[in-house]
């Protein structure tokens, strides 16, 4: 009876430890996804293009800091689209500045590529007086395939680098306040473009380390040990592309997915031209026999043919 | 009789809590963080100058406690918090005592709130500002397990120690690869405690702040707190590129962390099968005085050094990383062909220069993120599924089709005309 009863004391402890154990893991959890894929615009900015904070198109982000700081944020843009990035910063006090200071704001690609800006203000001058500048970048129009060579932009991640470039020393480490909204628009089917290709949406995880490999000596083994764990990443960010995967990427696959699907207006365009190449095709046919058949009895003629 | 069933008591108790011990949840057992939870440490200087009273008319050390306080109410379960001090406990003259004048005050650890905020409030303003000591000391706290590493160093005095230099310290530690990150906060505007944090910081790649209020004190180390619990814990795994291509190391999906010198060219390898495509992107982050021109260059060749592709970017100013990337895609083959995995090397090399006053070593911070991935889809046609659009193509097809109604009307007459004649 009491080794039974002892056992039961255990149990009860035991299941007692489980749960207050589980109860702040739980809670981790729920706080990890709140952090993550919530629907509020984050408060904070990450620090490196690893870090770089999640930012949804249409979002506005928000993040204190300090003079000086890289702030990073990182959005989805999808072929077809044309992203576009506002910055706004709030100056610390000027009478605590000592001059003017340039503010840049900076785009990437997922292969952490410098995007030009096609137009908006990347790049802005604050006098000492200024309470805010605003800097802003419209990228080209999203591609779904590019030559590897080119520096397209291409649907995945786009990084967005905010900081300032030029101040006077005495400025550094100041507080400001950033806000960061990214959009995107549709380019429209004017600019639908063919092929496919996976998005350029960086992996986040650290990598195997690398094996005793470099030597040539037994590369037959090696080789299909690392041929098969190469297939199996791509597999997995392959099917991560349809399902979300548990590989960590910078950036969720928007709700629209990552390309410009099926449907473009190029579809309207190509069927009237056809209506009309069959109706104008018609009407021609009729011309050469239009004027004659009233006057003529017989019309067997047309069916003849 | 009895002494067996004590046994048996004791042998199901043992076997329950073992059961217990196997079974129990993996993430944390109660008050044991995981092993890569996140670490902080924060370090305090409690140096004479501390007794100043510029932080909203109070003393520095007085707004210091009172945002540690704050802070430490406010940290995160998930971190593992510890507590620094230098300068706490040698009020003598003397330098060489002076500098080794700092203690760890609270172990990191999950943090015992009244504990740590005891230990906080003992602290007087005393002594010297052994801030390259202190870091030291404060890496070897944080040392073990495979979280992040953050050090958070408050203070309002340059170091008053000299050797070693506290920004040389910082970049040596950081580049131990245990991806540390120090934070400064200065308490005051000064110009020479300015320089000292700022490099500090920008050694490590971490933020410099300079403190005027008490509420922007307690706010920022919050913040910076916050911020290692919401920082990845993948760490970049530590590689070393070769010199040429057939020593390289061969590197798979993911984030490698590596240093380059100046001047010098860093190659790896890539396996990538056909049907795949590589991708490889390469950011050298800029930890100490530079020139103001610089680039970057990635090249993707074929062991036997043809170029497949190159990445680069050049730059100007004030920066933390100067990046560029490159995608690779390998033809699928047919069957009958060669299936086996290509290699593919990938240099790196940077055109960063320094004024000669610079220390060379350790190399410059690098960081790369490869991709292997299914291969792209090459556009039969470059307007998708090869439709048209626009009113040329009506114009184009109304009038195309016009011309066939008419020919083939034509046509038609003309077999009836001669019908009739035969």
């Amino acid at each position: 009876m009491r080794a039974l009863r002892t056992l039961g004391a255990a149990l009860t402890l035991c299941a007692a430890a489980w749960l207050t154990a589980a109860a702040p893991a739980a809670a981790d959890g729920k706080d990890g996804t709140d952090g993550k894929s919530g629907t509020e615009a984050p408060t904070e900015a990450g620090t490196s293009f690893r870090t770089a904070t999640e930012l949804k198109p249409g979002q506005r982000a928000t993040a204190a800091a300090s003079t000086g700081d890289y702030l990073y944020w990182v959005f989805p843009a999808a072929a077809g689209q044309v992203p576009e990035v506002e910055a706004e910063l709030k100056l610390p006090d000027a009478s605590s500045r000592h001059g003017s200071a340039t503010w840049q704001l900076d785009v990437y690609d997922g292969l952490r590529r410098h995007q030009p800006c096609a137009s908006g203000t990347p790049s802005r001058r604050a006098a000492q007086q200024d309470r805010t500048v605003t800097v802003s970048c419209t990228l080209r129009q999203v591609r779904s395939w590019s030559e590897r060579w080119a520096n397209d932009p291409l649907q995945g991640a786009y990084y967005v680098r905010l900081t300032v470039v030029d101040l006077p020393a005495e400025d550094l480490g100041l507080p400001i306040d950033a806000e960061v909204e990214a959009s995107v628009r549709d380019a429209g089917g004017a600019h639908a473009d063919g092929g496919d290709m996976t998005p350029l949406n960086p992996v986040l995880r650290a990598g195997t380390a690398p094996g005793t490999d470099s030597e040539p000596t037994g590369d037959a083994s090696s080789d299909s040990a690392d041929s098969s764990d190469s297939s199996d990443s791509s597999d997995s960010s392959d099917s991560s592309d349809d399902k979300g995967g548990d590989i960590p990427h910078a950036v969720a696959e928007p709700e629209d997915g990552w390309g410009s699907g099926w449907w473009s207006d190029r579809w309207v365009w190509t069927v009237i031209g056809a209506a009309l190449a069959a109706l104008a095709g018609v009407g021609g046919y009729t011309l050469t026999r239009g004027p004659r058949s009233p006057g003529r009895p017989q019309n067997g003629t047309g069916s003849d043919i | 009789m009895i002494i067996k069933k004590r046994l048996a008591t004791g042998a199901l108790g043992l076997l329950a809590a073992l059961a217990c011990g196997l079974i129990s949840p993996p993430a944390a057992m109660a008050g044991e963080p995981a092993p890569d939870s996140p670490k902080v440490e924060l370090v305090l200087d409690v140096s004479g100058s501390m007794r100043a009273r510029d932080v909203d008319g109070d003393t520095r050390m007085a707004a210091a406690k009172q945002a540690f306080n704050e802070v430490l109410d406010a940290t995160p379960e998930e971190v593992r918090l510890g507590i620094r001090t230098l300068g706490a406990n040698y009020p003598g003259k003397d330098r060489k005592a002076g500098c080794q004048d700092s203690e760890r005050l609270y172990p990191v650890g999950q943090v015992d709130r009244t504990e740590a905020k005891a230990a906080v409030a003992t602290l007087r303003p005393t002594g010297w500002t052994p801030i390259g000591l202190a870091l030291r000391g404060a890496s070897k706290d944080l040392s073990g397990g495979e979280g992040t590493r953050r050090i958070v160093l408050i203070t309002d005095g340059e170091d008053s120690c000299g050797l070693p230099d506290p920004c040389d310290v910082a970049r040596e530690l950081a580049a131990q690869g245990t991806h540390l990150v120090v934070d400064t906060l200065g308490l005051t505007l000064d110009r020479k405690v300015r320089e000292q944090l700022s490099c500090i910081a920008e050694a490590t790649g971490g933020t410099y702040t300079a403190i005027q209020h008490r509420d922007q004190l307690s706010s920022r180390i919050k913040q910076l707190v916050r911020r290692s619990a919401d920082t990845p814990v993948e760490t970049p795994t530590p590689v070393r590129g070769a010199a040429q291509c057939a020593k390289a190391p061969y590197l798979g999906s993911g984030l490698y962390s590596d240093r380059e010198s100046f001047g010098e060219h860093r190659w790896y390898r890539m396996r990538v099968a056909p049907g795949q495509e590589l991708r490889a992107s390469a950011s050298v982050a800029m930890d100490r005085t530079v020139d103001p021109d610089y680039g970057v260059l990635v090249r993707a060749v074929t062991p036997g050094g043809r170029e497949l592709v190159r990445g680069s970017e050049a730059g100007s100013g004030r920066t933390d990383v100067i990046s560029s990337g490159l995608r690779y895609p390998v033809a699928d083959v047919d069957d009958d062909e060669d299936e086996t995995a290509r290699t593919v090397c990938v240099e790196l090399s940077q055109s960063f220069s320094a004024p000669a006053s610079v220390k060379r070593a350790p190399g410059l911070p690098v960081e790369l993120a490869v991709d292997v991935v299914g291969n792209d889809d090459p556009p039969a046609d470059v307007a998708a599924f090869g439709l048209g659009r626009g009113w040329v193509l009506l114009g184009v097809l109304t009038v195309g089709g016009l011309l066939v109604g008419l020919l083939w009307g034509w046509l038609a007459r003309w077999r009836v005309t001669v019908w009739r004649s035969n």
